[in-house]
C-alpha cells in the first residue's frame, strides 16, 4: 500500500533487505498497513513471509531498510513495540514441562499485566484445558495456548503466522470472532496465511510476496478483480483450456481468428487468481 | 523477576540430582574415614612414595592419614569435579536449549529485551551454583560432624570461595558456548571440565607445560595447596575474575547480534 501522510500506520516497512549469506531472504521489501486494518500477507513457501515477520519482530538483523511498528523503530525500540504487540508464530512451542496456565501466566508477568480476566475468558471461548502440561497437548491446544498468549494483554497490533493451522473448522470460527472483536477495538491484525478464503473473508487490504519481493499490494476487493481470464474452446469433438492476461479487444481478435464449436470466458476463482500471481 | 524465578524452576530438578549426588558423595567419604582410619595411614604412607603421582594429587603436601588431609586430597577432588561438570552443564544449556526446544521465538517476542534475557539467565546460572555449593557445603558439615571433627575455618572457607570461583568461570565460558550454539553442548560441556582437571594433573607432573596452571582453574583451586598455605595465589584468581567477566561481556554482545 503507498505511503500517504495523512494515514496513521501501525506497520511501516521501507526497503527491507535481508539475506541469509548467499541466500535470499527478502529483497527491498516496502509495505505499509494502516491502523485499525486486517490485512492479509499472502505468498508461497518459502516466499520471505516469516522473514519479514521475524525482521519485524527483532528476531532477525536485517542488511538495510527500516520497520517501524506502532510509530517506533524495530531496532532502537523492540521492548517497547514487544510491549503492545502480540505475535502468534506458526509453530506454537512452549517449554514442555510447563501447565498450559502457567506459560499463559509467564506471558502475562513478562508484560507486568494483569490479563486475567482476559485469559480466562478467551480460555473460556476456546475450551482449553489450562491443567494440563504443554507436551500433553496436541498441535491445536498449543495453538490456542498461543492464541491467549497473544491476545490476553490486548495489544494495539496482532501478527499472526499461519494462525489457523491445526485448529478444527469450529475453533477457527472462534478465533476469528475474537479477531474480529479485537479489531472493532482498534487492534490492526497482520495475517500470514496460505488460506485463501481466510484472507478473501476477513481481510481488507492484502500483500503478496514472491521469491522474496512483493509482487502487489492492493485491497482484496481490487486484488480478487484482474483482467486474467480462464478460457475453455470446445473444437473438433475436445476441449482446451487456457489462461489468458491482457487486453480484452485482443482476446476477442485472437478468438475470431480460431475455430472452434462453443467458448466459454469466466474470471478465475480467487484460489486460481493468487495461484496465478505465485505463478507469474 | 519472572525470567529468573522460571529459569531457577527450569533447572531445579537438575540441581537437586547433581547437589544430592555430589553433597551425598561427600557425606559417605567423610563417614567412611573413621572406619577406614587404619588403612588410610597405610594410603598415605604408599602414596607419600609415588613422586611425581603425589605431586599430582597433592599428598606430598599434606598427609591423608588426618581429617583435614583425607578432606583435601579425597573429598575435595569429589567436590572439585561434581561442582565443575554441574556449572558447566548448566551454564551450556542455558541460552541454547531455547534454540533447540523452539522457545526461543516465544521467549524473545516477550518484551523483555535481549540485553535483559541474557543477564537474567546468567544471574540464575549465579544462584543456581551458589543453590548447589550451599546444599554440598550442608553434606560436608554433616558428613564432619558424623567424623566428630571439623576442618580448620579458614582454609575450609577459602577453598570453598575458590571452588565457587571456578565453578563460575567454568560456567561462564559454557554459557557463552551456549550463545553460540544452537543445540544444548552438553558432552563438550562437561568434556571440557574434564578436560581442565586433567591440564591441571599434567602440568603438576610435567615441568614443561607448566605455564597451563594460568589456564586450568582447577591448578589454584587445589585444596591440598590451599589447606597448607591457607591462601589462593591471587594472580590466578585475577585472571579467573578477568574469564568470567570476558566471558559475560561476550556473551551479551554475541546474543545482541544473534540472528534467533
Amino acid at each position: 500500500m503507498e505511503k500517504k501522510t495523512d494515514k496513521k500506520y501501525a506497520i511501516e516497512i521501507q526497503g527491507l533487505t535481508k539475506t541469509y549469506g548467499k541466500n535470499r531472504g527478502v529483497e527491498n521489501i516496502s509495505l505499509c498497513v494502516e491502523e485499525g486494518d486486517i490485512f492479509g500477507f499472502l505468498g508461497p513457501n518459502g516466499a520471505g513471509k516469516s522473514t519479514t515477520i521475524r525482521s519485524m519482530l527483532g528476531l532477525l538483523h536485517f542488511q538495510k531498510g527500516e520497520i517501524k511498528l506502532l510509530r517506533m523503530n524495530s531496532e532502537k525500540q523492540q521492548k517497547e513495540i514487544l510491549a503492545k504487540v502480540g505475535y502468534m508464530p506458526s509453530e506454537a512451542m512452549f517449554y514442555p514441562s510447563m501447565k498450559a496456565k502457567e506459560v499463559i501466566r509467564f506471558a502475562a508477568d513478562a508484560r507486568e499485566t494483569d490479563c486475567r480476566e482476559e485469559a480466562e475468558r478467551i480460555c473460556d471461548l476456546l475450551e482449553v484445558n489450562k491443567e494440563k502440561k504443554i507436551e500433553e497437548l496436541s498441535l491445536g491446544n498449543r495453538k490456542k495456548v498461543s492464541i491467549i498468549c497473544a491476545m490476553q494483554h490486548k495489544p494495539k497490533l496482532l501478527i499472526l503466522d499461519e494462525p489457523t493451522s491445526g485448529l478444527d473448522p469450529l475453533m477457527q470460527e472462534a478465533f476469528f470472532k475474537l479477531i474480529l472483536e479485537y479489531n472493532r477495538q482498534g487492534t490492526t491484525c497482520f495475517l500470514s496465511s496460505h488460506v485463501l478464503s481466510e484472507v478473501k473473508r476477513y481481510c481488507k487490504n492484502a500483500a503478496i510476496i514472491r521469491e522474496g519481493k512483493i509482487i502487489r499490494t492492493d485491497s482484496v476487493e481490487n486484488l480478487s478483480k484482474s483482467n486474467l481470464r480462464r478460457i475453455k474452446i470446445w473444437q473438433q469433438g475436445g476441449e482446451r483450456e487456457f489462461s489468458y492476461t491482457g487486453d480484452m479487444k485482443e482476446l476477442i481478435h485472437k478468438l475470431e481468428g480460431m475455430e472452434f464449436e462453443d467458448v466459454l470466458i469466466e474470471e478465475p476463482s480467487l484460489d486460481e487468481l493468487f495461484m496465478h500471481y505465485y505463478e507469474q | 523477576m519472572t525470567l529468573l524465578k522460571h529459569e531457577i524452576k527450569m533447572n531445579l530438578k537438575s540441581l537437586l540430582i547433581w547437589a544430592v549426588c555430589v553433597g551425598f558423595s561427600c557425606f559417605g567419604c567423610l563417614l567412611l574415614y573413621k572406619g577406614l582410619q587404619d588403612t588410610v595411614k597405610q594410603m598415605a604412607d604408599m602414596y607419600s612414595g609415588l613422586g611425581a603421582f603425589s605431586a599430582a594429587l597433592g599428598f606430598d603436601k599434606i598427609s591423608l592419614a588426618t581429617p583435614e588431609g583425607y578432606y583435601a586430597t579425597e573429598i575435595a577432588l569429589i567436590f572439585a569435579i561434581g561442582g565443575a561438570m554441574f556449572s558447566a552443564m548448566t551454564g551450556a544449556v542455558m541460552l541454547s536449549k531455547e534454540e533447540e526446544g523452539h522457545t526461543v521465538e516465544f521467549l524473545n517476542t516477550l518484551p523483555f529485551g535481549r540485553g535483559y534475557i541474557v543477564f537474567r539467565k546468567y544471574l540464575a546460572l549465579v544462584v543456581l551454583i551458589l543453590l548447589f555449593n550451599t546444599i554440598c557445603i550442608l553434606w560436608v558439615f554433616a558428613g564432619f560432624a558424623g567424623m566428630g571433627e571439623m576442618p580448620p575455618a579458614k582454609e575450609f572457607f577459602i577453598y570453598h570461595v575458590a571452588q565457587l570461583l571456578m565453578q563460575l568461570e567454568v560456567g561462564s565460558i559454557c554459557f557463552l558456548l551456549s550463545a553460540v550454539c544452537r543445540r544444548k553442548q552438553i558432552g563438550a560441556a562437561l568434556g571440557f571440565s574434564i578436560l581442565l582437571y586433567m591440564m591441571d594433573v599434567m602440568c603438576r607432573i610435567v615441568p614443561d607445560i607448566e605455564g597451563m596452571k594460568y589456564i586450568t582453574p582447577y591448578y589454584f583451586t587445589n585444596a591440598a595447596d590451599i589447606f597448607v598455605s591457607g591462601s589462593m595465589d591471587g594472580l590466578m584468581a585475577g585472571i579467573s575474575c578477568g574469564i568470567i567477566i570476558a566471558s559475560a561481556v561476550l556473551t551479551v554482545f554475541i546474543y545482541k547480534k544473534r540472528n534467533l
